[in-house]
């Protein structure tokens, strides 16, 4: 599982992966309590109690008498702003094109679906408009950041 | 002489009405609390008998009110009102106005606020009083070319490093530190520009800059009953721009026979002005066991629970006794353990301590011995820039300074906070610095510790742990479980590209 967060020194990519209940981050790991904490056991063999809350896109989060704020970057969301085009958020596969060139799509219109980190991720437009250009087929492997279709407003 | 106390009106707002309006109920007597429309959910509103909402939408229309207030007071019937700190309590128009409409004043008289409240008037009725006051003089001319050539004639005798101050000021404005002799025209023109644009009033004093001293001040208490007493003191040196962020009682260095000396000019200083009630009186105490009038405040003081905690004297239930002509009920002077008080802001110290905003979707106080908070706020509750941005007073008690410096650690770690950044960890971090341990503060410590600003000190497995935490919470969904994540209203904003279904493969 990969999540990118906006940090004080930029941004960061996190990749967490599951093992039994707990789960595993440069060779530290977390479990997730009943009520809603989470424990951490760092590499050091230390253990701590964090306690995480969302507002808005941050997670804000207390471990060891720290505090971080931690704001999480929907995939492909920066990437879309500046070009205006839908760009993959991560490295993946294309499973499905729903829309073909030159339909008339809705905002909230789902136009592909991308399989990446065993997760499926509905591209979805942002605005009404028309699609201009298909750029991979289902099946296609692409890489981060790549341009997957062009919408005309 | 007694006029027993039935319903008090508290003119303030937050943690101060909160600490009133409680001791009110503790002594049986009915309250009103007043606020403005932004303050209709806060915590103190709760916290009163009755809530009356002011009208109006800046603070000068709402807790500024003077008018307002009293109509309220008079409406509801309230027999007293206690100003708290700020706002209007060292207005002594205020306290005449309540007076006259016959409503007891909870706190000195006007004329004891006005003498102190003019730095000169003060300086010259402590010098009066016998209580030793920083060498200076007072420069009375208001005419800008007679009063550089007083200050030039002044700065000879005072000697350097010495200190511009505004006669009328207060917050730092009008205030210059004059280190060569070639800097004093062009700082004491600056001096008087911002004191009369500040405050009306261009009048300077001039004093010697005691560097290396400690703020060190006593809690007094004065009855209609011929007894004034101190509490012994506190100190306040760390201080960041003039805001006191770190207090403690006692102070670290001090003697019994200084604070006997102290403790008898403070005294000495509230009967020269016959002074009714709590007030604090606030010294420099130099390296060399020497120490000098600094002002007095005519009124409780943020950090009057390090004194609580160590005399076991509730101030605030003895200021309602002596407002109801009581005698005070304290008995002799004595400290025991050692307190500590924090002041929690919101504010991104490691940013220039800016000022910050948010919701406190989290707000987990420490518990356990020894630990009290006074606080006017709740989990939930929005920060916003109208109102200071104190959040809370995190005050620990322990039977020696070692001990209680090792319990505020202990509380600031369990502190938790999400959704508003705050000083926590700058408080924490401050903790563990050899001056403070060693209790060897003064004035310019801050400054000292952290001259290009302050950041955390954060191990990279930390770091890297809290990202695991974050990247846990979110693939795990737990945002749907905090409370905090009300807006849920995606319907409004843009919608998002890319929306996770959340379905997993084999």
């Amino acid at each position: 599982m990969q999540n990118q967060f906006k940090t004080e020194d930029g941004l960061v990519e996190v990749t967490i992966s599951k093992q039994g209940d707990s789960w595993n981050f440069e060779g530290q790991s977390c479990q997730i309590l009943n009520d809603g904490r989470l424990q951490v056991t760092t590499t050091d063999g230390s253990v701590h109690l964090a306690r995480a809350a969302k507002v808005g896109d941050v997670w804000w989060v207390h471990l060891n008498g720290h505090t971080f704020k931690l704001e999480r970057i929907e995939p492909g969301a920066n990437a879309s702003e500046e070009q205006g085009g839908l760009t993959a958020p991560m490295p993946g596969k294309v499973l499905e094109v729903m829309v073909s060139v030159g339909q008339e799509v809705s905002a909230g219109t789902t136009l592909m679906i991308l399989e990446a980190m065993k997760m499926e991720h509905k591209i979805v437009a942002s605005t009404d408009g028309v699609v201009t250009a298909i750029n991979f087929n289902a099946g296609d492997q692409v890489e981060q950041g790549v341009t997957l279709l062009d919408l005309e407003e | 002489m007694a006029n027993k106390l039935t319903k008090v009106l508290v003119a303030n707002r937050g943690e101060i009405a909160c600490r009133i309006l409680r001791a009110c109920s503790e002594a049986g007597i009915a309250s009103v609390a007043i606020y403005a429309s932004n303050d209709a959910k806060s915590l103190f509103v709760e916290l009163a008998d009755e809530a009356v909402q002011l009208s109006g939408d800046t603070i000068a229309q709402t807790y500024l009110d003077q008018q307002q207030i009293l109509r309220i007071a008079a409406e509801t019937g309230s027999d007293a009102i206690h100003p708290g700190f700020g706002f209007l309590s060292e207005r002594a128009d205020f306290a005449q106005a309540v007076g006259d409409a016959g409503i007891q004043w909870v706190g000195p008289s006007p004329d004891a606020i006005t003498k102190m409240g003019d730095k000169m008037t003060a300086r010259i009725t402590m010098r009066n009083a016998g209580v030793p006051v920083i060498p200076g003089e007072e420069i009375e001319e208001v005419e800008e070319q007679a009063a550089l050539i007083a200050i030039e004639d002044a700065s000879h005798r005072v000697g350097y490093p010495l200190l511009l101050k505004a006669s009328s000021g207060g917050g730092g404005k009008g205030m210059r530190a004059v280190h060569d002799p070639s800097e004093l025209i062009s700082s004491a023109q600056g001096a008087r520009r911002e004191a009369i644009a500040a405050f009306g009033d261009g009048r300077v004093y001039i004093e010697r800059l005691l560097t290396g001293s400690k703020h060190v001040e006593i809690q007094i208490l004065a009855d209609r009953h011929g007894r004034t007493i101190h509490l012994g003191e506190r100190e306040c040196s760390v201080q960041r721009r003039h805001q006191k962020v770190f207090e403690e009682a006692p102070c670290a260095t001090m003697t019994v026979q200084i604070r006997d000396a102290m403790g008898s000019a403070a005294v000495a200083a509230a009967q020269a002005v016959d002074y009714e009630g709590a007030g604090t009186v606030e010294f420099l105490l130099a390296p060399n066991g020497e120490f000098f009038f600094l002002e007095m405040n005519t009124r409780i003081q943020v950090e009057h629970p390090v004194t609580e905690l160590v005399t076991g004297v509730d101030l605030v239930r003895e200021q309602l006794r002596i407002a109801a002509g009581e005698p005070m009920s304290c008995g002799d002077l004595m400290i025991r353990g050692h307190s500590i008080e924090v002041r929690l802001y919101a504010e991104d110290a490691a940013n220039n301590f800016l000022p910050a905003i948010g919701k406190l979707a989290v707000f987990s106080p420490p518990e356990g011995p020894g630990v009290r908070l006074d606080t006017g706020v709740r989990e939930g509750d929005e920060v916003t820039p109208n109102y200071d941005p104190m959040l809370a007073k995190l005050i620990v008690w322990a039977p020696s300074r070692p001990e209680a410096l090792q319990r505020m650690r202990r509380a600031l770690d369990e502190f938790v906070v999400l959704g508003t950044t705050t000083n926590i960890r700058f408080l924490r971090e401050l903790c563990d610095q050899s001056e403070v341990i060693n209790g060897t503060t003064d004035t310019t410590t801050i400054d000292r510790l952290w001259p290009n600003g302050w950041s955390p000190n954060v191990s990279q497995s930390i770091q890297s742990a809290a990202l695991l935490v974050a990247s846990c919470a979110e693939v795990n969904g737990l945002q749907r479980r905090t409370s905090s994540n009300s807006n849920q209203d995606t319907s409004d904003g843009p919608v998002s590209p890319f929306t996770t279904l959340n379905r997993r493969f084999p």
